[in-house]
């Protein structure tokens, strides 16, 4: 696709137009790039028992992390639990670069990271801002250290 | 199983050059002490140290892992200290790196240093990589 780029003098100015012969999801996540500053997936609400719930879509700035459990894939948020038919792997490829692996069943934002402490068997303890705890194994500890820049 | 040959590997040369390091400042005292200037070793004195590290390495291998914590590491930490011991007092044995008691105990109380001061640096530089991290964190942590 030809992309041509303009510069303006106001912020107010700045807008996009995207000329494409079919709206498919390349062209609706670079909308959702461009509108909202991040992708946006398909997701099901889940409730307690973890049963398919309403349908929404769900924007990956608001993802605190991402986890796998027998075969199966639950987005967390501040305060719900999501389900998705996409595998860790998928998601791993869908998601930006905010997120990471940090085991191998987890993907987590860094963003929504509070703090992280070290154990004396090589692993971290993340805590994310709503005050779960996850563990960084040691083998992805210089993942994370590599995305910082540390 | 590529990833445990390297853990081998790593851990093979870090504790050869530990245990070279212990023989060395033991060398040193001995100067010191009695003015000895040479020492001489047999022919297969190298060579078993690096096999004694590679068979100090397996342990390694077997008991440290991230997954236990607590109580659980902390026991494993203690077998993984025995085996270590007894391998490194086998060896000493064996290939004849001390030929009086008071050899072997310069060899015991250097293996609880060197043990201890890995576990010290170990520490250490995960808790400077924990002060990065976070620092690192504050700057990009979202608002909430």
């Amino acid at each position: 696709m030809k992309v041509t780029l303009e510069k303006v003098n106001t912020p107010e100015e700045e807008g996009a137009v995207i000329k494409a012969a079919e709206v498919n999801e390349g062209i609706r996540n670079a909308v959702d790039l461009l509108e909202n500053n991040c992708r946006r997936i398909l997701v099901s609400e889940l409730s307690e028992e973890r049963s398919s719930g309403e349908t929404v879509m769900l924007g990956t700035d608001q993802i605190y992390y991402t986890e796998s459990i027998d075969k199966k894939t639950f987005i967390y948020t501040k305060e719900k639990c999501y389900g998705t038919k996409l595998r860790l792997y998928e998601l791993e490829e869908t998601l930006n670069a905010n997120f990471f692996r940090c085991s191998k069943s987890l993907i987590v934002n860094i963003r929504k990271i509070r703090s992280v402490r070290s154990e004396l068997n090589g692993r971290m303890i993340a805590e994310l801002l709503n005050g779960e705890q996850l563990v960084i194994s040691r083998n992805y500890v210089k993942d994370l250290k590599r995305k910082l820049g540390v | 199983m590529i990833t445990k040959l390297k853990l081998i590997f790593n851990q093979t040369l870090m504790i050869s050059s530990a245990i070279l390091f212990g023989l060395g400042i033991q060398e040193l005292i001995e100067y010191l002490v009695t003015g000895e200037m040479y020492f001489t070793w047999e022919w297969y004195v190298p060579l078993s140290i690096i096999l004694c590290a590679c068979v100090c390495s397996v342990p390694s291998v077997i008991f440290i892992d991230d997954e236990s914590a607590g109580k659980a590491f902390v026991l494993k930490v203690v077998i993984h200290f025995v085996c270590i011991f007894a391998a490194v007092s086998l060896f000493a044995k064996l290939f004849g790196w001390f030929s009086t008691l008071a050899g072997y105990l310069v060899i015991a109380v250097m293996i609880v240093i060197i043990y201890a001061f890995t576990w010290i640096a170990t520490r250490w530089l995960a808790k400077s990589d924990e002060n990065k991290i976070n620092t690192a964190l504050d700057e990009i942590r979202d608002e909430e």
